[in-house]
């Protein structure tokens, strides 16, 4: 691989690494706080639709991604009125709510801009290339000439990380992910810190959608998170629940990603099932070498109050 | 507490309904047509807002309403799960023919055939038929032939770029095809491919591309749905004054959905190919097994984007008219790939 290739692969790996990540981050303090929000993917088309509208109706990307992240937080508040206001089971919500804003974005989507669609093109999110940084030889351009949603990841990445392990707030967030019932013992409101963590993971996800119609895509199709959120999930896994290691393994994801395609073009005689294949087998594989030494928040996608019986 | 089981489950299914409603929902529009009108409808395996394969469809179906009178449905299936209930809810409700729009309904379709004899399936690119599933095989290989001529001819840096979603054989005998037409004007012409595994994956399909560009293609095809439209916008991106960078459109005309940079379409006229089998159904004139549409009979064509035409060297276009005439009349052959299992019996 030729110089000019290599920062092509790395660039690509950075973009398809950034919506993976945002998404992720919000999902790891969803489960931190017991929540497994499989309804990711729903905030994520919500909020690729509403950055869409946003940045068309006000000719803004940057109201667009505020939009989105409104769209993304709506749809977590519909996952949370069921699965932690009426305690409803957060697998079958969380599908619901991923087949319903998939269902709704088309509705919205097909009635504003007509039923056989168009390629719309969006006021796009530039590059905003970070003095000196982006200098830095092969790395540089591909971490720090990226659109501002992406620097937002590497922020809160340790932002999240402190919060969680050296903050009261983290600490109890954590607690409601353990042991809730001690939590509610110790005064701590269970509901709302879940609601709080579910809307935030929301409002994420659709920074997350939006980067990907105005950072990466450029513009809005149907369908386009394209199991996005369920892959955020096994990042989430992957990260071992930690944000900055999940800011990591959205990298990473996003470098196999990108490999492929190079891969695809270079290896025209190997199956590109297989080759497509690729960043799930080494996520896998990840997974089974390192795994091992971590473990989910102990009342991850338990209802709380605990039913009868369970 | 037995009234904590019922609040465990109420909510669930509540939500379960409202959104999940909203997705068959989004489906067709039914109307009050009397008992005896036809009733004709559609299943895609991805949204009608493609603006390609799947809006040509829908476009069909509508036609259909329109010309026929006919009573409409449409149906948007996720998973193949869901074929065979897509297909029960017609057949048991009374439907006289259902377009399956596409490769993947083909066993399902056979499935359906046999549990409701009264019942007509046309299958799109379908490989298998029966006596009451039909297959509508569109040779779109022969427009997106003359589509690789005119990458072949536009090409500065004599590299082009397919991007596919699945390869399934419709979709490969397409880029063979483009391969051979591309080649047709320059035997050393690169021909790049990539599939991205989805349909409707923009930014993948707009990765692949960008792939693609920077190992020097200057123009690229798709044979993708909505994921095209992450093609287009790699191409609008990487255009420039001076090198001018090339999309072509695939499946429908999609000339006007990124005018400035698709220099034309292979396309299938859908809604004609449409009308044409219910008109032929109604009259009970609809052959049995395959039916074949090509450039012949004017359905599948390649079409210049009008607004690109001052930019296309004459020459070029002209060998692409000359070659279309060889293909209609069966002097040029145009590769493609074979996908019909089971050949339809008896005249």
């Amino acid at each position: 691989m030729d110089a000019a290739a290599l920062q092509a692969f790395l660039e690509a790996s950075v973009r398809l690494g950034a919506p993976l990540a945002l998404a992720a981050l919000g999902e790891t303090i969803s489960e931190r706080a017991g929540v497994i929000n499989i309804g990711l993917e729903g905030s994520i088309i919500g909020g690729a639709l509403g950055g869409a509208l946003g940045a068309l109706l006000t000719g803004s990307p940057g109201a667009g991604v505020l939009a989105g992240a409104m769209a993304g937080t709506a749809i977590a508040g519909v996952f949370a009125l069921f699965a932690i206001t009426l305690n409803a089971d957060q697998i079958i919500v969380g599908t619901a709510v991923t087949l319903g804003g998939l269902g709704i974005t088309g509705v919205v989507y097909q009635s504003v801009f007509g039923a056989t669609g168009t390629a719309l093109t969006l006021p796009t999110l530039p590059a905003l290339p970070l003095p000196g940084l982006s200098a830095l030889p092969a790395l540089g351009p591909a971490l720090f000439s990226q659109a501002w949603t992406t620097y937002l990841a590497y922020l809160l990445a340790p932002a999240l990380w402190y919060y969680l392990f050296r903050t009261r707030w983290g600490l109890e967030l954590r607690a409601v992910g353990e042991e809730p019932t001690a939590a509610d013992a110790a005064g701590i409101r269970v509901r709302r810190t879940r609601v709080l963590a579910v809307l935030g993971a929301g409002f994420l996800a659709g920074i997350a959608g939006a980067h990907l119609a105005l950072a990466h895509a450029g513009t809005f199709a149907e369908g386009m998170s394209a199991g996005r959120g369920f892959i955020a999930i096994a990042v989430v896994v992957l990260g071992r629940w930690n944000p900055l290691l999940v800011l990591l393994a959205s990298l990473f994801f996003g470098a196999a990603s990108a490999l492929q395609f190079e891969l695809q073009a270079v290896f025209a005689n190997v199956p590109y099932q297989l080759l497509l294949a690729f960043p799930y087998l080494l996520t896998l594989a990840a997974l089974a070498g390192w795994i091992g030494r971590s473990r989910a928040p102990a009342a991850l996608a338990r209802p709380w109050p605990p039913r009868s019986g369970e | 507490m037995s009234h904590s089981r019922i609040r465990r489950s109420v909510p669930a299914l509540a939500a379960a309904c409202f959104l999940g409603g909203l997705v068959v929902g989004c489906g067709g529009g039914e109307n009050d047509s009397p008992d005896d009108a036809l009733r004709v409808a559609l299943l895609t395996s991805g949204p009608v807002s493609d603006a390609g394969w799947y809006a040509g469809a829908y476009e069909g179906l509508l036609l259909i309403e329109e010309s026929l009178g006919a009573q409409v449905s449409h149906q948007q299936t996720r998973s193949p799960a869901e074929f065979d209930e897509a297909f029960f809810s017609y057949g048991s409700s009374g439907y006289d023919l259902v377009f399956a729009h596409g490769f993947e309904y083909q066993d399902a379709a056979l499935r359906a055939g046999e549990e409701f004899p009264e019942l007509t399936i046309v299958v799109s690119s379908g490989g298998r038929i029966s006596d009451n599933v039909r297959s509508l095989i569109f040779r779109l290989e022969e427009g997106s032939y003359l589509a690789g001529m005119m990458a072949g001819g536009l090409t500065r840096s004599r590299v082009v770029g397919m991007v596919g979603g699945v390869a399934i054989p419709p979709a490969q005998g397409t880029f063979r095809a483009f391969e051979a037409g591309a080649r047709s004007i320059d035997p050393d012409i690169e021909v790049l491919e990539a599939f991205i595994g989805s349909w409707d994956d923009v930014a993948a399909a707009r990765e692949a591309a960008t792939a693609q560009l920077n190992r020097g293609a200057d123009v690229l095809v798709h044979n993708t749905d909505a994921a095209s439209f992450g093609v287009f916008q790699a191409v609008r991106e990487a255009n420039g004054d001076e090198n001018p960078v090339w999309a072509i459109g695939m499946n429908r005309d999609q000339n006007d959905v990124a005018p400035e940079v698709i220099a034309g379409s292979a396309a299938i006229d859908i809604p004609r190919a449409f009308l044409d089998v219910a008109s032929r159904f109604t009259a009970g004139t609809l052959p049995p097994g395959a039916l074949d549409l090509s450039l012949g009979e004017g359905v599948v064509d390649f079409i210049v984007n009008p607004e690109a035409l001052g930019r296309i060297p004459a020459d070029l276009l002209a060998r692409i008219d000359e070659a279309r005439v060889a293909i209609r009349e069966g002097m040029l052959e145009v590769p493609r790939i074979e996908f019909l299992e089971e050949e339809p019996g008896g005249p």
